[in-house]
């Protein structure tokens, strides 16, 4: 136990720094690796594991899992079967595995991708002086504690390019896998940053799975869109329930460039996402969307902060959560739009669909407003299945449990049906109604 | 937030100061404002002034204890400079007289201040069906209708005098709904309030007229810390009504009250405030009053029902969130408020919903309006617990922004734990429609009025719910406040 000098670092904060000290030892990072893993950790012990009222995690329970002493991945066990089982028909060729936080050109396969994107380990972009000031900037104002464990720990990454004025047909599908242990807790720290040039338009799938349980993948992933650029991404949680999943999105809006984000969640021990988005020149639109079913002990977390920066930006977001037995969702979004941000148009809706009792579904959707000629909306319900729609479904011969699992599917669909890649949306149905039967069997 | 909490005194220290109490008192008792300063020889004196039965004692020494192991909440959406809690008297009184047995024993200069407020109370007397329980600086001065209320068996009276009179039903209820160590305002509250009201409704009865209390600020740098406690018993209603106005002053003014609300089976409340205290000077922002407000109603009984309607339009900082905690089966709560900031005013404020028993419904009906350099926020919790089957809960907050310098937010936290639980929210933030000004202008109708009549339009559904006299006096106030903030 610390003793009481006050400069020893107490808490759960000693795990990750002792942690820490033996990932220097061991791993001795090349710069400018190191000196941004030490910016963060100082980022790290400046922010602190939250406590039970923090703004940012108002609520998810984070102590189990900072009282967890992990280990860092050495030995990876992923082989081409286990990657085979996550991909998507149409993305079999343009499938970029990043197997327990590392890139893994091996495993991966680019070889329907155009020319005009270009794929490298983030250890080769950081040449670029203009990357690496980007990493070091977002490392100095990282505000989520996790995200700060990341830059901590990380030295290396993909980087994703695509060229301006480039028309990327085929989705490109990043696939996170973790490997798990079996004797110990885990931790992987991935990272992910993507630009896309001018004018282009790129359809982006992000899947993060498991081969084991017991890993705690904790990732940040940066997109940066330039001017009339458009992104469409399909992020799908799929983790398996013992482990813990973290991501921190965080996007960057210019002018007229729209951003179209479908998230999906199954849940897992603790799954959170963090979507920090800048709308940083006037015409800049996002659209964010997100949909989790979850069972059993299954949580799922949304904190969403937009930041509306410019005149004249759209942003709208739509989430859904499906909750049964002891599951727990929650939504804590925040609208924010800064002085002189005029013209600002910004919707937000939070539906949950509660099948329980001893489920819990929160929400706290957040308008920060300082410009006055703006159209903000929020809204948020939770409720249940219909009881008359039930009816009028058992009174044409459904039983209650087809019934209940056809209400409950096209409550999804709504969400569902916003994914652009057709494959992945069916797969997903797929995996989403099975679910859903074993419940209401 | 940076506060100067008092040190607190060893467990010997608090001891030995009994000793001293029980033979000689130091406090001057006879004098009308307290020295500055709060410890508990000041608790000691407030309770031997008011002559005060043992229980009072202790309740305001166990709130003081708790007090000083608290923190000033820091989370609201204000700012202002640290409060100095030892640059404060914690008692005024205007001069002491004996017992009034009439209105001609008041104060004239008192009565005077009162007519300047617009409560003639000798008119009001005759022509109105008010009855006026006039609050001055912590001392009720003069009850009115008292004996027509007493024909009923109602019971309102200044709260000291519910300690002397009925101190069985202030022991029971007092600090049930909002214990000592709720906050750290409410529980300074309950260490140093003076005065304030006392309602009690026997069973089966409906007030036979609305009770209404005016408070008002008057010693320069005196904490008004009213304390209000009204009780409903089975099958009966009350509806209550609080106005506030205060002078202009240049020190900021803290005022912590606390009311509860208690109904039994089948009871409503209906409690309506118009808050218009000074905000502060307009340019600067300085010296308003700072209303750091609990007000909390707890449905106790099945069927019961608490409503809380709000015009907030006044004070420099708000920090109000009238609750209601819905225990009983069957009970309802519900949420009116309109709250316009506008100069350099700082409002963080809403209402909390607590969802225990069953078939339990509540709905909130918000409106903000904020102008010039203000910031007005909407917080506000829904909570669903376990127990909570078929509760329903409707939500709406607008808000509407008046000028490009002033802030609108809006912070709603829902929670629901159980399944049958329906719950809805919605809100939007706009600006006043130039659409619906151009269309009134064009009837030849001036800005300012097309303005004023757009927004009593916004806030409507508020208004309705505010008896008659209110609801006029709401939407003058209203247009009296946006008049220099708009043009």
């Amino acid at each position: 136990m610390p003793t009481t000098l006050t400069d020893t670092p107490s808490g759960a904060e000693s795990l990750i720094l002792d942690l820490h000290g033996k990932y220097l030892e061991e791993a001795r990072p090349s710069e400018p690796f190191k000196g941004l893993n030490l910016a963060s950790v100082r980022r790290f012990e400046t922010l602190k594991f939250p406590h039970p009222k923090h703004d940012l995690f108002s609520f998810v329970n984070a102590k189990e899992l900072a009282w967890t002493r992990f280990q860092l991945q050495r030995d990876s066990r992923i082989g081409k079967d286990i990657v085979r089982d996550h991909v998507y028909p149409g993305c079999e060729k343009s499938v970029l595995v990043v197997a327990d936080g590392t890139f893994r050109p091996d495993l991966s396969d680019l070889s329907a991708l155009p020319s005009q994107v270009k794929v490298s380990s983030l250890r080769e972009a950081v040449a670029d002086p203009a990357i690496a000031r980007y990493l070091a900037e977002t490392i100095e104002s990282e505000n989520d504690v996790f995200a700060a464990i990341n830059g901590a720990f990380f030295n290396d990454g993909l980087y994703l390019e695509v060229e301006p004025a480039a028309l990327v047909e085929t989705p490109a599908l990043i696939l996170y896998i973790s490997s798990g242990s079996a004797s110990h807790p885990t931790m992987t720290v991935p990272r992910v940053l993507a630009k896309v040039g001018r004018h282009s338009e790129v359809k982006i799938v992000v899947k993060y799975a498991g081969a084991g349980g017991n890993y705690f993948v904790n990732s940040t992933q940066d997109f940066i869109l330039e001017e009339n650029s458009k992104v469409l991404y399909t992020h799908i949680q799929a983790d398996p329930f013992e482990s813990w999943s973290f991501a921190k999105d965080r996007v960057h809006l210019n002018r007229y460039s729209r951003f179209h984000g479908v998230n999906v969640y199954s849940g897992c021990k603790l799954a959170r996402r963090h979507h920090e988005v800048h709308l940083e020149d006037s015409g800049a639109e996002l659209k964010l969307d997100g949909v989790s079913v979850l069972t059993g002990r299954e949580q799922a977390h949304n904190l969403v902060r937009i930041h509306h920066e410019a005149p004249q930006c759209a942003s709208a977001q739509h989430f859904k959560n499906i909750v049964n037995e002891s599951s727990r969702s929650s939504f804590d979004g925040s609208v924010i739009v800064n002085k002189g941000a005029q013209l600002t148009n910004s919707d937000q809706l939070i539906n949950n669909l509660m099948l329980s009792d001893d489920a819990h579904a929160d929400s706290k959707p957040n308008l920060m407003i300082y410009a006055d000629d703006v159209k903000c909306t929020h809204g948020s319900t939770v409720g249940q299945l219909d009881e008359e729609q039930l009816f009028y479904l058992n009174s044409r011969g459904l039983s209650q449990g087809m019934a209940k699992s056809l209400l409950t599917r096209s409550f999804a669909e709504s969400i569902l049906g916003e994914i652009q890649v057709p494959a992945v949306a069916s797969g997903l149905r797929g995996i989403l109604s099975k679910k859903l039967e074993a419940n209401h069997a | 937030m940076k506060t100067n909490t008092v040190p607190k005194p060893s467990v010997s220290e608090v001891l030995e100061n009994k000793d001293d109490y029980k033979y000689g008192f130091t406090t001057d008792i006879e004098s009308d404002v307290f020295l500055k300063g709060l410890d508990e020889n000041v608790i000691r004196a407030i309770s031997q002034k008011k002559n005060e039965p043992p229980f009072m004692l202790e309740f305001r020494l166990k709130a003081y204890r708790k007090w000083l192991t608290m923190k000033e909440p820091a989370w609201p959406n204000v700012k202002y400079p640290p409060i100095d809690y030892q640059n404060i008297s914690y008692y005024a009184a205007p001069k002491a007289r004996k017992k009034l047995e009439s209105l001609d024993e008041v104060d004239p200069e008192i009565l005077k201040t009162f007519e300047k407020l617009g409560i003639p109370l000798e008119e009001q007397k005759r022509l109105s069906n008010v009855a006026v329980d006039a609050v001055f600086d912590s001392v009720s001065v003069a009850t009115t209708h008292k004996k027509k209320l007493m024909e009923h068996g109602i019971i309102f009276c200044p709260i000291s005098e519910a300690v002397q009179e009925y101190p069985e039903l202030v022991e029971e209820y007092l600090g049930t709904v909002v214990p000592v160590g709720d906050n750290f305002f409410a529980a300074l509250n309950s260490a140093v309030f003076t005065d304030g009201s006392f309602v009690y409704i026997p069973p089966d009865t409906v007030s036979p007229m609305e009770l209404s209390t005016y408070f008002r600020i008057n010693t320069e740098e005196t904490g008004q810390f009213e304390r209000t406690l009204i009780i409903c018993a089975e099958n009966s209603y009350v509806s209550y009504l609080e106005g506030c106005t205060a002078p202009r002053f240049d020190t900021n003014q803290l005022h912590a009250a606390v009311v509860e609300l208690v109904t039994l089976d089948n009871a409503e409340i209906k409690y309506s405030t118009v808050q218009n205290w000074y905000a502060g000077d307009k340019e600067t922002g300085k010296g308003g009053i700072y209303n750091f407000v609990t007000k909390r109603g707890k449905c106790l009984g099945k069927d019961s029902k608490i409503s809380w309607t709000q015009v907030e339009t006044g004070s420099a900082i708000t920090w109000k969130y009238p609750s209601c905690i819905l225990m009983g089966d069957n009970s309802s709560g519900e949420f009116y408020s309109v709250a316009l900031t506008n100069g350099h005013m700082q409002a963080d404020t809403g209402t909390k919903m607590i969802h225990i028993g069953r078939n339990t419904r509540s709905s909130i009906i918000s409106k903000g309006i904020s102008a010039d350099y203000s910031s007005n926020s909407y917080r506000g919790l829904v909570k669903v617990n376990k127990s909570a089957a078929n509760a329903r809960n409707y939500t709406q907050c607008d808000s509407m922004l008046v000028g490009e310098k002033c802030s609108a937010h809006t912070f709603p936290y829902i929670e629901s734990a159980n399944s049958t639980a329906q719950l809805e929210h919605e809100a939007s933030t706009s600006k006043i429609s130039e659409e619906q000004l151009f269309y009134l202008e064009s009837r030849g109708i001036s800005r300012e009025n097309a303005i004023t009549a757009v927004i009593n339009g916004f806030c409507k559904e508020v208004f309705k719910q505010l008896p008659m006299e209110f609801a006029v006096e709401a939407q003058k106030l209203l247009a009296l406040k946006l008049e220099d903030s708009v043009g």
